[in-house]
């Protein structure tokens, strides 16, 4: 920080009377306070230190130094040329933006319309919304003026290829290139061969640039930790028995379990699976056990799989709907849907012959025998079961809901910035969470209950604690809307995706992001992790289905083919076929055994994106629905897969 | 607004004139250019902020249509007061016209009346969303069930008659790997069609037995079924080239048998096919329209000329071929254009053709339109007319041809009398009319003067002397579109039912026959009562004893044209028992699902009466 920079923290910290903040940074600053008068400036010069675009460049010399960088790019070898390329966009919008700022509208007009349309196709939407900003105070606002003005561009450069750079950038002291290079991009050098265009384009298109290599070199704890209580489960028999004393013993047995993996090899647990006790989980109840072993029973009638067996699908349309649905989730065990509408309501129908009945009064329940074995069942009043029922107290749509695995609990997040608990027994709102500013895209419990994670307008995503009025974790860094959320089959990590065309990998533990992806060229709407853990499926608005590698945060692949957004993405149980399915009323089947045994079998460079696997060759087949776009898929515990639709009857 | 161009980053902006005529409604008079166009630069700027943002709101409702309660979310999130008064359900309507060098889009707002709005009382509460399940594919193979999409889509069928070669793979074989074929295509330059098989399960199988013996048999109720699975059953396109070859060979025999009824149930099942919306029947119209065109001009269908109304087939079969004319027509294959040359080449020998085919050529050229019956038809009348006076006037009076001259003479007035009331200016003098169009005159000079004093013009009862008295033939279907409660079948849910409780009486020669129709709904109860446009039609007809007993038979026969799509029934009336909104699997899966459905709402149908055509058999 030059004294510039502090000098205007100070003027800040006086204007809102931060007097104890202002004489520490003095301190530290070693500032004198006659120090005061010296950078005593107009209030207008604070944003224009912070924002480091002002300049007394001559405004006729950028487009001609624009030209210059071109040919530049152009006439160098083609091995450096692509690589070289990458930074032409860069250097266009700052250009552009500080022509703006410098008040020389006409100049910066006259530049994007001469070199706007030939940026890379995946730029131009992000073109046109700079293309708004034509006066200095359009820049304030501007989400993706911020972007650029207070984040450095991040270009991963050969160490040839940059030393090339360095040495024209000498020759030439363009002063205008050469404050925007110093200033506003950051090279992330590595040793060996400059990419080819096929690589660059496939990481290429986020908002902030590549990711670094440091962003994704921490460990990460992909695998799957063996089910604590797999012991008691596997012999049904002796459940009962441990359900008397389970408090104390089942504990230390559980800890057990989870700690031995390590170095018991007959266990065969997962290498890179994370140590048990690493986030800490609530203890299991007697009725999630059952469900537990509801659940191992079904899964063991379950068929796998794969391109000569393909699955069943039953779709679920809803009626009526066209315009008013903005989401829909069905439960782990398949027995529930959710359907979140614009006008603020939640419907929960059951998809089985079980109704959903409420819970007995308070005076009913007082005659309730506590010590009963089906106690749960008696809390719960016959005569009012119904198909379908409605959860009201929202102010705004209902962009996502989420069942708590042990279907007691329903969450829900709108536009009216609050996430609500609702309660499947007493069919009330339990809890409302208010921490978000603005309206929240996405929420999701954790697979093990107790946690869930939402992705807001407000560019942050959040961890929470059922019980827990504030969040627990914060994770910042996205340059724009976090649109959706999703957690990790093991409940360590959750993934990002966001509007800035990253998905973030973050560990719940430390807050922290471990892994940050880049390769999307618009918007990301699902996100899917692999059964096993390891891979994550992430689609949007470009209709791509990208599958990244969470143990180096690579692109493995590109599976092309839907024509319009891909909202909902499903592994089956098996994990052998991923699902895609969105608005073009199309499903597709991907054969995902086929492409991660393409993509281990080829040697993996740490730090090299390995060649992206694009087309259609692990398209299995295809299906269509009848004008009724696809807004969620869900595999049940056998493998059958369950799909919402909206029918669209204005299309007819 | 200035023109937009593709591929402008910049889009449209405000112009400064919207600024000032903005200005003006808010009382500021003269907005100084300055101001305009500052304040123009900067209402872009915001506006098209907001709509980005809106654009978010739109893509989180999994929708593709930006509506207006997105717009107001964007403008809550920058805290700014919603627009309250504007909120729709449904995305507006943009409508667009051009002209004068300008483009624009503007919303349609209809007018309301208010005395509708104040008598009814409760308007119509918002129909509840509903939960419908059905299976998407089994084992990956996707049944052919109503709910789910056609297995060829219409369009894929279009694409593939207009450009064979550019068929895509099939979808099965999609998955595999089809490098093989690839290389040697690039290799090759002569490109093979894909043998393909057609081979039909056993249930299609039956299926053909059991649809073609009810097209043809003598069982009226089955033969409705039967087309109306024809003219809705979405999985048809693999037998279609089967029935073809079956109505065109029916057609070959039947006609030299002298078979009329046959050859009217098999147009029926043309007039199905063409209706049915998932079939695109251009691959085998080269086909289909010589059978049709046998129907209209063939010489005799029947053995007994004089008495059967082999006219109504002609008039029918004339009917399907300007549909076909209508839906099939390209710049290509100049489908009108080869017709209507062949309805001439029949005009242009009239007097050597036989009666019965002029009939037939006349017919078809008219329903081509007014414009190719202008062309056409109205410089051949004074030969027409020559040819047919000595049949009704002359000395040799042969019953048949009697018949025959009368119908043409019929026709050609009708066709040609609201023509000639168009092209012709109000003085009507007899003799003028008597030198231009001969024969004729008289009768067309009276049809004419008739139609200018008639506010209908359609309906013209000509007094002549064959004694034959038709109403018009314009077909009295009624349609009853549901007027905006059912969202999901505004076009294509059409229930054209006929419920003729029939009054005959016998007085002297000849016998009046009442029809009363009343549009009905078999299944959506809901939806007569909300339908405001229930009305009760009585047609009266006269219809002499001697050719009438037929024609009387034939109108019955096309009005019992039962027409519904059971997919649209089954996703919008949501009160009928039909529809459960638990949502259990669907537990059986045939892939005539439809069909039984239409036996069941066929049950509800009272069977036809009187008109059995069975006896012309």
């Amino acid at each position: 920080m030059d004294k510039g920079q502090i000098a205007a923290v100070l003027q800040i910290l006086k204007r809102y009377n931060l007097k104890g903040t202002e004489e520490l940074l003095r301190k530290e600053a070693s500032l004198e306070d006659n120090a005061d008068e010296d950078v005593l400036q107009p209030d207008s010069s604070v944003s224009s230190v912070l924002t480091g675009y002002k300049s007394d460049g001559d405004p006729e010399t950028y487009e001609a130094s624009y030209m210059e960088l071109k040919h530049f790019v152009e006439g160098t070898l083609d091995i450096y040329k692509h690589e070289l390329g990458t930074i032409l966009y860069p250097v266009f919008v700052h250009m552009y933006l500080e022509l703006v700022y410098n008040g020389h509208t006409e100049k910066a007009v006259a530049l994007m319309k001469k070199f706007g349309p030939e940026q890379d196709s995946y730029y131009q939407d992000d073109l046109k919304k700079l293309a708004l900003v034509m006066k200095p105070d359009h820049m304030n606002g501007n989400e993706l003026a911020d972007t650029f003005k207070s984040n450095q561009f991040i270009i991963r450069i050969s160490r040839d290829t940059l030393s090339l750079l360095k040495r024209h950038l000498n020759d030439k002291k363009a002063s205008v290139l050469l404050n925007i290079i110093q200033e506003h991009l950051y090279f992330d050098m590595y040793e060996g061969v400059a990419r080819n265009k096929k690589q660059i384009d496939a990481t290429s298109g986020a908002i902030g640039g590549e990711a670094k290599r440091q962003d994704n070199k921490t460990k990460v704890y992909y695998g799957i930790p063996k089910l604590p209580d797999i012991q008691s489960l596997s012999a049904p028999v002796e459940e009962e028995e441990e359900v008397g004393d389970q408090d104390n013993p089942d504990k230390p047995k559980k800890k057990k379990a989870k700690k031995d993996p390590l170095f018991s090899k007959k266990t065969k647990s997962d290498p890179n699976a994370p140590p048990a006790d690493r986030i800490p989980v609530p203890e299991l109840k007697d009725n999630d056990k059952l469900e537990k072993v509801k659940a191992l029973r079904e899964a063991s009638k379950r068929i796998v799989l794969g391109p000569e067996l393909l699955p069943s699908c039953c779709c679920y349309t809803l009626l009526n709907a066209n315009y008013s649905v903005c989401c829909a989730e069905v439960s782990e065990d398949s027995s529930m849907l959710a359907v979140g509408f614009n006008d603020s309501i939640i419907k929960v129908f059951t998809l089985v012959p079980q109704k959903l009945k409420a819970m007995k009064s308070a005076e009913q329940l007082e005659e309730v025998n506590i010590e009963a074995e089906d106690v749960l069942v008696r809390m719960m009043d016959e005569r009012s079961g119904e198909t379908s029922r409605k959860l009201c107290g929202h102010g705004g749509a209902v962009y996502s809901v989420s069942f708590s695995p042990d279907r007691a609990l329903l969450l829900s997040c709108s536009e009216d910035t609050t996430i609500r608990l609702w309660s499947l027994q007493i069919w009330t709102c339990l809890v409302v969470y208010k921490g978000h500013m603005f309206p929240v895209w996405d929420v999701k419990f954790s697979p093990l209950g107790y946690y869930f994670a939402s992705a807001s307008y407000d560019r942050t995503a959040r961890l929470w604690a059922t019980d827990h009025y504030q969040p627990l974790r914060l994770f910042t860094g996205h340059f724009s809307d976090v649109n959706c959320i999703q957690f990790h089959p093991n409940s360590n990590y959750v993934a990002t995706g966001s509007s800035d065309r990253r998905v973030c990998l973050w560990d719940c533990a430390t807050g922290n992001h471990v892994r940050l992806m880049t390769g999307h060229k618009s918007p990301i709407h699902a996100l899917a992790f692999s059964v096993c853990g390891r891979f994550l499926a992430s689609s949007g608005t470009d209709s791509g289905v990208l599958i990244w590698d969470l143990s180096h945060g690579h692109l493995i692949a590109q599976l092309m083919g839907h024509e319009r957004a891909v909202h909902c993405l499903a592994f089956s149980r098996c994990g052998n076929v991923l699902v895609s399915a969105g608005l073009d009323c199309s499903m597709k089947i991907w054969d995902f055994t086929k492409l991660t045994e393409d993509a281990s079998s080829e040697e993996v460079n740490v730090s090299h994106n390995p060649d992206v696997k694009i087309g259609t060759e692990y398209l299995i087949r295809d299906f269509a629905t009848k004008n009724s776009p696809l807004i969620n898929l869900h595999f049940t515990r056998r493998n059958l897969l369950l799909a919402v639709a909206i029918f669209d009857g204005t299309n007819v | 607004m200035s023109k937009i161009s593709d591929n402008d980053l910049y889009g449209t902006n405000f112009s400064i004139e919207s600024m000032k005529v903005i200005a003006e409604s808010i009382g500021i008079g003269n907005l100084a250019d300055d101001a305009a166009k500052e304040l123009a630069d900067d209402v872009s700027y915001r506006v098209k902020h907001i709509i980005q943002d809106a654009a978010k709101f739109m893509n989180h409702a999994k929708r593709t249509k930006l509506i207006q309660s997105d717009i107001d979310s964007a403008l809550k999130v920058k805290n700014i007061e919603p627009q309250y008064g504007f909120q729709s359900a449904e995305p507006l309507p943009f409508r667009f016209a051009s002209g004068g060098g300008r483009e624009l889009h503007f919303i349609e707002e209809k007018e309301v009346d208010l005395n509708d709005l104040l008598q009814n009382l409760n308007p119509k509460a918002p129909l509840e969303c509903a939960l419908r399940s059905h299976w998407l594919f089994i084992d990956g193979v996707q049944p052919t069930i109503p709910e789910n999409p056609p297995p060829v889509a219409k369009t894929t069928q279009k694409l593939e008659s207009v450009d064979p070669i550019n068929k895509k793979p099939a979808k099965e074989t999609s998955g595999k790997p089809t490098t093989g074929k690839q290389k040697l295509r690039n290799v090759e330059t002569v490109q093979i069609k894909q043998l393909a098989t057609h081979e039909l399960s056993v249930e299609q199988q039956l299926y053909y037995k059991e649809i073609t013996e009810a097209c043809v048999g003598s069982d009226e109720g089955r033969r409705a079924e039967a087309l109306q699975s024809l003219s809705s059953d979405p999985g048809l396109h693999e037998m279609l080239p089967r029935m073809c070859t079956f109505i065109i060979e029916g057609v070959r025999v039947n006609v030299v048998q002298n078979n009329l009824a046959i050859l009217i149930y098999l147009m029926r099942m043309v007039k199905a096919l063409l209706d049915n919306q998932s079939l695109y029947l251009e691959k085998y119209l080269h086909e289909l329209i010589p059978s049709v065109t046998t129907c209209i001009v063939s010489k005799q269908f029947c053995n007994r000329p004089d008495q059967d109304n082999h006219w109504a087939l002609r008039d029918f079969a004339s009917r399907l071929m300007s549909q076909i004319c209508k839906n099939f027509n390209t710049s290509t294959n100049n489908i009108q254009t080869r017709v209507t040359r062949m309805f001439c080449n029949a005009l242009n020998q009239a007097d050597k053709v036989p009666l019965s085919s002029l009939y037939g050529a006349l017919q078809g050229l008219s329903e081509l339109g007014t414009e190719v019956a202008r062309i056409f038809i109205l410089p051949k009348i004074k030969v027409i007319g020559a040819r047919i006076e000595s049949h009704l006037e002359g000395s040799l009076i042969s019953n048949i041809d009697k018949t025959a001259s009368g119908h043409i003479k019929q026709l050609l007035i009708k066709v040609l009398a609201p023509i000639l009331k168009t092209i012709r200016d109000p003085p009507d003098n007899l003799e003028e009319y008597k030198q231009e169009y001969g024969y004729l005159g008289i009768a067309l000079h009276n049809a004419v003067i008739k139609a200018r004093t008639q506010p209908n013009p359609v309906t013209t009862v000509p007094s002549n002397i064959s004694g034959t008295i038709t109403s018009s033939s314009s077909i009295t279907r009624t349609v009853t579109t549901p007027t905006g409660i059912i969202q999901q079948n505004s076009n294509t849910g059409r229930t054209i039912v006929m419920n003729p409780p029939r009054v005959s009486t016998q007085q002297g020669n000849q016998k009046f026959v009442f029809v009363t129709q009343r549009p009905q709904t078999p299944i959506g109860a809901s939806q007569s009562q909300t339908n405001t446009s229930t009305q009760q039609n009585t047609v009266v007809k006269f219809v002499s004893n001697a050719a009438g007993q037929t024609q009387q038979k034939l109108t019955g026969q096309q009005k019992l044209v039962v027409v519904s799509n059971p997919m649209q029934t089954n996703f919008s009336t949501q009160s009928s028992g039909l529809m459960s909104p638990t949502s259990q699997p669907p537990a059986m899966l045939i892939s005539k699902s439809s069909f039984a459905l239409q036996q069941q709402q066929s049950q509800q149908l009272q069977p036809p009466t009187v008109d059995d055509l069975s006896h012309l058999a």
